[in-house]
């Protein structure tokens, strides 16, 4: 309920975004019209903008917003003065671009998505395949391009950990995650299977090397033997404020927070790349998208290596482009989950196992773990 | 003459209720009805969504533990709402103003802003724990939130208002001199108020459990703060199918299984209240 609420305050928000209080663009009202629920079939209008549609770049809000603009939405403006972009923040679920293919209103060009979803969506149609003649494939980590999606930038979920916990003992492994023992207080994990499987697996002794094919049923087992006293958190505040309020000791965050938590924390919350679990995220394209081809030069410009350094900058997530990853300062190179260093040390996850597993896993990690 | 006009003034009624029909029609039972369509349609025509409610023993879980928390958050809210509603009949206007703005304001507040609130409360070292270990009561921290119970305070605390509302406008209904009739007959006041008051109220107390337990079954974002990640409801459940999995054919028909229960409840439940009213 509330979930819609926010989809049709951002379209509102969209709407005079798009107007200045003047004329209502086709697009925007289409938008207000589907978040009611209403097929634009029923309302007929002229075009009132004969010019190009806006590139709509869809991501997940918050800071994101601000640091995309800069980042990539910018220099791509600068260097082609015709072209406009605008950023959706409303959250591109995979549910959300079925939706819109399948209704044949696809208001999104872009969505940063898990890399995962290239490979869920596009077999079965909802994607533009990728145009490597535009994008150049160089410019993302090798194994990150495919069909349907393309690199976009890298992040992790690192083991986080109070300092002041275990009298100056430090953990290094998920295998100390789950030693209650020596390393006591409360635990939380992401509320998903991602990355808390392959932690599951690492405490079990799997290598960093040996994780996929994930075996379900042993990574299940191992987070229920720990359940109890865990918190599995849903959103990143919440596993934020978990560990600085100190209810968690230990948790699995996503780097870009640990970072904050340890710069505002002056240390007492700190991390390791150690163990940690690699993931890149991708641009992908829904089928029959308004701006066409146009959105694939957008996306070639994203990966530019001052654009993928200018992000890791703004938000913490690290570049894709080897070039770029070449000219990070050694100061921000230790907060990057991209520096060969770091890389090293962390699983690398691997979407075509999660394409072909996801969904059946959630279910019954929901099912078996959770409940 | 008379009923000529009556049956002129009927039809013009109906003529402004159209676009009523219209806007439920449309931008309700339509959708409704796409839902149900989808969910015996994907990923094959057929009642196999339907048959997993048999099948597999997960979700039946999810939905007993959703019908277990609706049913205890209806029936905490309906006797705290009763107790309220009570005092509220029997207060001033200055006290009857002051419970209706608490009662309110909250009403007006975000979800998720008071699901939070509790958190800050009731978390190990939030508000009350400290005080009560400070005096002594405890020499831990209660687990109070991230579980069952915590799921439970939240929705009762947004449930409240809902279930004061119709007891109090029930109570507001009854004859003040029937009271005053089964004293004058010798009744004291705990049979005057059991025997006579409160089976008038019953009415109330009916709609307030139906209104509470419709809205409780539905709840998403209280069970997800305030359960740890440990307490899974039917319409996170549905949500996750529907954005994520993109197993609309199960996702569907848990929205459909959910309306129905409602739907069941509804009427089970004016079953129930007829006969006894009928009865009294």
């Amino acid at each position: 309920m509330r979930r819609h609420l926010s989809d049709l305050e951002s379209d509102i928000l969209e709407l005079q975004r798009a107007t200045d209080g003047k004329t209502v663009s086709r697009r925007a009202f289409t938008a207000a019209l589907a978040a009611l629920g209403l097929s634009p079939a029923f309302v007929s209008l002229t075009s009132v903008n004969a010019k190009e549609p806006d590139l709509v770049l869809a991501n997940w809000g918050g800071d994101s917003v601000k640091a995309m603009d800069t980042a990539y939405v910018q220099p791509f403006l600068a260097a082609n003065p015709n072209e406009s972009v605008k950023i959706d923040s409303s959250g591109p679920t995979n549910g959300k671009i079925k939706a819109m293919v399948d209704a044949n209103r696809v208001i999104w060009d872009m969505c940063d998505r898990a890399s995962q979803s290239s490979l869920e969506l596009g077999p079965v149609g909802l994607l533009e395949e990728v145009d490597y003649s535009i994008v150049d494939k160089n410019k993302t980590l090798p194994g990150f391009a495919n069909r349907w999606g393309v690199g976009n930038y890298s992040f992790a979920n690192v083991l986080t950990f109070r300092t002041d916990a275990f009298g100056g003992r430090k953990p290094e492994t998920w295998a100390d995650f789950w030693n209650l023992k020596d390393f006591p207080g409360g635990r939380t994990l992401r509320r998903h299977t991602d990355s808390t499987l392959e932690a599951a697996l690492m405490a079990d002794g799997v290598p960093i090397d040996k994780i996929y094919p994930i075996d379900v049923k042993r990574a299940f087992a191992k987070v229920k033997q720990i359940k109890d006293r865990v918190t599995f958190w849903s959103s990143h505040a919440d596993s934020y404020k978990l560990l600085r309020d100190g209810e968690a000791t230990m948790g699995c965050l996503a780097h870009t927070r640990a970072v904050l938590l340890k710069r505002d924390t002056n240390g007492t919350v700190d991390f390791t790349f150690n163990q940690g679990i690699f993931w890149v995220s991708n641009w992908i394209v829904p089928k029959g998208n308004p701006g066409g081809k146009r959105v694939w030069k957008l996306i070639d410009a994203t990966l530019n290596p001052e654009s993928q350094i200018e992000m890791l900058k703004q938000m913490g997530n690290g570049p894709v482009n080897p070039a770029a990853v070449a000219m990070i300062p050694p100061e921000l190179a230790q907060i990057n989950p991209s520096s060969p260093e770091n890389m090293k040390r962390m699983v690398i996850t691997d979407p075509n196992w999660y394409a072909a597993n996801a969904a059946a896993t959630l279910n019954q990690f929901i099912d078996t773990v959770l409940s | 003459m008379n009923t000529l006009l009556r049956s002129l003034e009927a039809r013009i009624i109906l003529l402004f209720l159209l676009p009523a029909f219209l806007f439920v029609g449309g931008l309700f039972i339509y959708p409704v009805l796409k839902v149900l369509m989808i969910s015996v349609s994907d990923p094959q025509p057929g009642l196999g969504n339907y048959m997993l409610l048999v099948e597999n023993p997960a979700l039946r879980r999810v939905f007993l533990t959703t019908i277990r928390i609706a049913v205890l958050t209806m029936l905490i809210s309906v006797i705290i709402g009763y107790v309220l509603a009570y005092r509220m009949h029997m207060a001033g206007p200055v006290e009857l103003r002051i419970i209706v703005f608490c009662l309110m304001f909250p009403l007006w507040t975000s979800v998720l802003v008071r699901a939070f609130s509790w958190v800050v409360l009731l978390q190990n070292n939030g508000l009350l724990n400290a005080w009560l270990i400070q005096i002594g009561l405890l020499d831990r921290p209660a687990a109070l939130i991230r579980n069952e119970l915590g799921v439970l305070i939240g929705m009762v605390h947004v449930m409240v208002p809902y279930a004061t509302l119709p007891i109090y406008s029930a109570m507001r209904g009854i004859d003040p001199r029937l009271n005053q009739a089964a004293r004058s007959l010798g009744a004291t006041s705990w049979p005057a108020f059991w025997r006579i008051f409160f089976p008038l109220t019953l009415p109330g107390i009916g709609a307030a459990m139906i209104l509470v337990f419709i809205i409780s079954i539905g709840f998403y974002i209280t069970p997800i703060v305030l359960g740890g990640g440990k307490v899974v409801m039917v319409a996170e459940y549905i949500s996750v199918q529907i954005t994520e999995t993109l197993r609309w054919g199960l996702g569907t028909m848990l929205a459909t299984t959910l309306l129905v229960v409602v739907l069941l409840f509804v009427f089970a439940f004016r079953k129930l209240t007829v006969l006894r009213q009928g009865g009294a």
